[in-house]
């Protein structure tokens, strides 16, 4: 790895980028380090260099009622914007790509789907509070799971979109001519075909909805937690060891379904 | 036949449009019909824009604008190296391993931030103890914390943005630069920069708004002083129960927000980047 930097260094601008390159990955994954390094600690408040190494506050959060149940609450909710906005973003990928709805129809499809990646977070998540109230639907579950697909929404649709644009239109004509219908084309064709873009998306979904915090913050009311709410309560009262484990988990969480996804889908 | 395939597409798009509408167009009309009220008037617009929130306003995209700035200054040596000096072999674990901190929970990642920068943080610990420093450094919630965390949770954006279009820049076009003897400099300013900078508008655009409406990053690194729009509009709402207010305010970050995207999107080819998102 040296001798290979020291050869690249040879040309352009030396070895610059390559440092720039280094001290971006350790700004980036230092911090994460450092934390994973503090949830070790034996004593509440960890002091820096730590004595003792402990999994005490692991068997903590474990046994947190307050935390588990906020853990179980973002999983549920994540799972069901997985679920949920994957089937609406492919439904959305399938009218924008390939459904005989007129250009219009499916350019303002395309538009609507997007608007929360171009208004500002906290607008949207404000309005969804208003709207929320004023339809009667209040705070809670229902209001938040409804913010996340929403939230979502925008990512597996054009996740799914690209595939979508690259499938071979031969293939589904093939199957048309051998006599199936569309949906049987849909089901034999077609969906083995999007398989792995589904999996990505509803593992991306997942990640977003499972960091997912400031519609929440407006949804969710004073009877349903979620993690990132949770930890934003404790992290303004302080840091502590307790804090420490609860990030590493939820970094490992999200690390994993993300992991997973782009295994699946090139990023870019 | 046609008029059948015609109905179930319809009702396939009906799922995620219904969905769209209700939560993204109904709840800017409630807004804005909230923020006129009470009286259909403009008093709403006009306290919002008094000096006092004004002052929040600018101060937003001031660091909307500052922290994307400083994510473009790191993200060009970093995308250059990926694209063009990394073995092809190691590209995409680089650029995975320089976006995933994308999906990890920002609250988290900023709350990180805390342990760093401490009074009895990493930092402080390390260069006292080593006799660099006398006493310990006091620059937890300060605007330098607050920028930190910011440039900590957007660069990968802007990494993940910019990549593409430095990707698509053609090497040749850079040795034959040097062959023909520019500098390092003049190879970046009249072959890089021009090439590359619809990737790094379209970056500008994805960044800058989700910066200058941020609300976690100054709450948990910010000092109290420095006020942006989101703590204004979420102080409005849970704490002054003034939605009117609010909504105003809402109106004016969103049309200023908006506008910006606009001029960017009048650039075909910064419209051509921003299509990956």
């Amino acid at each position: 790895m040296v001798t290979s930097l020291a050869q690249l260094s040879e040309r352009g601008a030396g070895r610059f980028p390559g440092v720039v390159v280094a001290l971006t990955l350790a700004f980036l994954y230092g911090p994460v380090l450092v934390v994973g390094y503090l949830s070790l600690s034996p004593t509440a408040q960890p002091t820096i260099p730590l004595d003792a190494l402990s999994l005490r506050w692991y068997g903590e959060i474990a046994q947190n009622t307050r935390f588990v149940r906020s853990l179980v609450n973002s999983l549920v909710i994540g799972v069901a914007a997985a679920v949920g906005g994957t089937g609406l973003g492919l439904a959305g990928a399938y009218t924008i790509t390939r459904s005989q709805l007129s250009a219009t129809a499916r350019r303002g499809l395309a538009l609507v789907i997007a608007l929360p990646l171009f208004v500002p977070t906290v607008v949207v998540a404000f309005g969804i509070g208003r709207a929320s109230a004023i339809a009667g639907l209040g705070f809670g579950y229902l209001p938040v799971i409804l913010g996340h697909l929403f939230w979502v929404l925008p990512f597996t649709t054009f996740l799914l979109a690209a595939r979508y644009a690259e499938l071979d239109d031969a293939l589904s004509a093939a199957a048309a001519d051998l006599g199936a219908n569309r949906q049987t084309v849909f089901r034999t064709v077609t969906l083995p075909l999007l398989r792995p873009a589904l999996t990505a998306s509803a593992l991306f979904a997942f990640a977003l909805s499972f960091n997912e915090f400031l519609i929440t913050f407006f949804l969710a009311g004073s009877s349903v937690t979620t993690v990132p709410l949770e930890i934003f309560g404790k992290v303004r009262i302080g840091a502590t060891a307790f804090l420490n484990a609860a990030s590493v988990v939820v970094l490992l969480i999200s690390a994993v379904a993300a992991g997973a996804a782009s295994a699946l889908r090139k990023p870019v | 036949m046609a008029t059948a395939e015609r109905r179930l597409d319809r009702l396939v798009a009906s799922g995620p449009a219904l969905l769209a509408l209700a939560l993204g167009v109904f709840p800017l009309l409630v807004l804005f019909v909230e923020s006129l009220g009470p009286g259909l008037g403009p008093a709403n617009y006009a306290e919002a824009l008094s000096p006092l929130y004004r002052g929040a306003l600018t101060y937003s995209i001031g660091v909307g604008v500052a922290v994307t700035v400083v994510c473009l200054l790191i993200a060009y040596p970093v995308t250059y190296w990926l694209a063009h000096r990394c073995p092809a072999r190691y590209r995409l674990v680089g650029l995975v391993a320089l976006t995933l901190p994308l999906w990890l929970n920002y609250v988290v990642l900023n709350y990180a931030w805390v342990w760093i920068l401490a009074r009895s943080g990493v930092v402080n610990a390390v260069l006292v103890n080593a006799g660099i420093l006398g006493q310990p450094l006091e620059v937890l919630y300060t605007e330098v914390s607050m920028a930190l965390g910011f440039v900590y949770i957007y660069l990968p954006y802007v990494v993940l943005t910019m990549y593409v279009s430095m990707e698509r820049l053609d090497q040749r076009l850079m040795a034959a630069a040097r062959d023909l003897g520019a500098t390092n400099l003049r190879v970046f300013v009249d072959v890089i920069l021009p090439r590359t900078l619809p990737g790094a508008a379209a970056a500008t655009l994805i960044v800058y708004a989700r910066i200058a409406g941020a609300f976690a990053t100054p709450e948990i690194l910010g000092s109290p002083g420095n006020v942006m729009v989101a703590r204004l509009v979420v102080q409005a709402v849970r704490e002054y129960i003034n939605y009117g207010f609010a909504a105003a305010l809402s109106f004016v970050f969103l049309v200023a927000v908006l506008a910006s995207l606009a001029v960017g999107a009048l650039f075909p080819r910064v419209r051509r980047e921003l299509r990956q998102w």
